[in-house]
């Protein structure tokens, strides 16, 4: 085994925070800030950014000194394949229409898990699919188009 | 008596045919993804929020509360027939739950834990009903000043309350009060973080967020342990309980209602930690503790009253104050915005019909899970029969559109797609997501009431300290806050979080 000096959790989500803090900076710089007594709009975000900052470097600077708890390792897969069918589920819907989006969203997701069967996945996707016009369309008229334009 | 005039008119909305519907609708949606574990409460009340747009505002909020409570009936089932908690808060009822399924005692068990959980029920909604009128009353003489720190102060005692290190959820608090921040600012019109979109006029969504962290990062954590689960294949009979088994449950049916109210109204407070503090305390209270994890039926009884008195009281802060106690909650106030309510110590008098009309249903709903729940056992069983490689892909499909339907956008579709990367990110490096999804609600509530109490003060700090009632709020979050630094209860909350 190998012996952790630093504690990854830490060190990555500090990063993280840095980052996320960093930016909301930049592009608040050009907002008034304002006093105590007559806020302007960048009053908050230049707080909470602030603080946001400070908690991104106690992380940095705890993860460099104390070894922590390894990360559990990821797994690629599961990921990908959810990330995945929601990014095709927003590409499509509205071009193709809810039926074929959905069908694809259920078979990508499918692909999360090795124990995905293709035969049934594809069944269940069109099921799912005629069910969810069913109910987003015919019930609660969602205005999404079922098939393509 | 204003209280029962109160409860009664409550009923009166409850007991409306439609309400009714709704009621039921709910507490079996909330059943069904109870026993369901891999999914939970949040992501369903989230999904089924626009839904609840054409619907009249106490029927929608009826419904979602009888979601959250009917998960901790749904909870309890899996935990006992299978020994996998449906919901976090049912952890508890594994241990002696399950093992009195394993003596053949499953019937006895699932009779006990619904009782509890419809006794607590009950007790819980007297208590919300008592409590709600005198701190709505306290709340009216809040001003922007006294109403800051009490969100200073929700906000603090959820993370405190919360699993995990304190400077993590500390840091979500603000990361969530970030994104908050985004939108047009309603004092200047100029907008703030919006990247030039439009859709992020309005701020953030944050069904979409609480989609993305709490469904489908769930959904990728989940895939990536082995699945495994074995249901209990015996008969479940026995479903009214002996004499000599009401009576061992009862003390610990009482103890868990007093504890888990208690918890409960805590901001933080939930339905998660009133089970455990339950146990523990049945164990220290036994004669023969070594019982305990062998099937002891005060196991069951006291988490399960604990959980359930916990999961109604937390609406307390909500319908008195307008804060969340929870993560779920912060689901609430928003189905609550979206009717066009604003939560807030005011809605006692401008809604009495809703507030008091979810308090009554919430009896009203246990009484209808305790009649339908125990007859349906074999149905719910069945559920647990669905494999996940079937449940996960429906849930993403469900997610997607339901993100969609919120404001036919596809923006927010991307938006979930976001949250579910930094929400799988976050529990890979350990951290709770609920602080942020909180700080994100209460965010623009915090602002809008610090730049009021500013204005008030010219810009003078010492007025949250020169009120009274502000100044005990800034003192309690202080005592709060040291106490986490002293090693001695940095320990012992460890101790006690960890099971």
């Amino acid at each position: 085994m190998t012996r952790h000096a630093l504690d990854w959790r830490d060190l990555i989500l500090g990063l993280f925070l840095v980052v996320v803090a960093a930016g909301a900076l930049w592009m608040t710089r050009m907002l008034p800030v304002g006093s105590a007594a007559d806020m302007g709009t960048g009053y908050m975000p230049r707080v909470v950014s602030l603080a946001l900052l400070g908690f991104g470097l106690f992380f940095l600077l705890r993860g460099a000194r104390h070894a922590g708890e390894a990360i559990e390792p990821v797994l690629i897969r599961p990921v990908l394949a959810v990330l995945l069918a929601v990014g095709v589920f927003a590409l499509t819907a509205e071009r193709l229409g809810l039926a074929i989006a959905s069908v694809l969203t259920v078979v990508l997701a499918g692909f999360a898990t090795r124990e995905t069967k293709p035969l049934e996945s594809i069944g269940f996707a069109v099921l799912l699919s005629g069910l969810a016009a069913l109910l987003f369309i015919k019930v609660l008229a969602l205005p999404v188009p079922l098939w393509p334009r | 008596m204003e209280l029962f005039d109160n409860l009664l008119m409550g009923l009166s909305t409850a007991v409306q045919l439609k309400n009714l519907g709704f009621c039921l609708i709910g507490v079996l949606i909330g059943t069904a993804i109870g026993v369901l574990p891999g999914i939970g409460p949040i992501p369903t009340i989230a999904l089924l929020l626009p839904f609840t747009f054409g619907m009249e505002p106490a029927g929608a909020m009826i419904m979602l509360a009888g979601i959250f409570y009917g998960a901790q009936y749904g909870g309890s089932t899996t935990a006992i027939l299978v020994n996998v908690p449906g919901e976090t808060s049912s952890v508890v009822t594994c241990l002696d739950g399950h093992q009195m399924a394993r003596q053949g005692r499953a019937g006895t068990a699932l009779a006990i834990a619904a009782i509890s959980s419809f006794f607590a029920g009950t007790v819980a909604t007297v208590v919300i009903a008592l409590l709600s009128v005198p701190l709505a009353a306290l709340a009216l003489k809040f001003t922007a000043v006294e109403y800051f720190s009490l969100l200073v102060l929700g906000l603090i005692a959820a993370v405190v309350l919360a699993h995990g290190s304190v400077a993590r959820s500390l840091s979500m608090v603000f990361l969530g009060l970030l994104l908050g921040l985004i939108g047009i600012d309603v004092s200047s019109g100029a907008a703030r973080m919006t990247f030039g979109v439009p859709e992020l006029s309005d701020g953030i969504d944050f069904v979409p967020v609480a989609m993305g962290m709490f469904g489908l990062a769930e959904i990728i954590a989940n895939l990536e342990r082995p699945s495994e689960r074995r249901v209990v294949s015996q008969k479940v009979r026995d479903l009214i309980p002996s004499r000599a088994d009401l009576r061992a449950a009862f003390p610990a049916m009482v103890r868990g209602t007093a504890l888990g109210s208690a918890l409960g109204v805590l901001p933080g407070g939930g339905a998660a930690l009133p089970p455990f503090s339950s146990y523990a305390l049945e164990k220290k209270l036994a004669k023969d503790p070594s019982r305990f994890g062998h099937g002891a039926i005060e196991g069951v009884a006291g988490p399960e009253a604990a959980n359930n008195a916990g999961a109604q009281t937390s609406f307390i802060p909500l319908l008195t104050l307008g804060i969340p106690a929870n993560a779920l909650m912060a689901l609430m106030i928003g189905a609550l915005m979206m009717q066009g309510i604003q939560p807030g110590p005011q809605i006692m008098r401008e809604q009495p019909q809703l507030v008091w009309g979810v308090i009554a249903s919430m009896w009203v709903g246990n009484l209808m899970l305790l009649v339908i729940n125990l007859p349906l056992i074999g149905l719910w069983v069945s559920m647990l029969k669905i494999p996940y490689r079937l449940l996960f892909p429906a849930i993403v499909l469900f997610c997607c559109i339901g993100t969609y339907g919120i404001a036919n956008s596809l923006f927010n579709v991307w938006l979930m797609l976001g949250c579910a990367a930094v929400g799988y990110l976050f529990i890979k490096v350990g951290v709770e997501p609920a602080p942020l999804l909180l700080g994100l609600v209460l965010g623009p509530q915090l602002e809008e009431n610090f730049r009021r109490a500013m204005l008030l003060s010219e810009g003078d700090f010492s007025i949250f300290l020169s009120r009274p009632i502000s100044a005990g709020l800034l003192a309690v979050v202080v005592v709060v806050l040291l106490a986490m630094l002293s090693p001695a209860i940095v320990r012992r909350r460890r101790e006690a979080l960890a099971e």
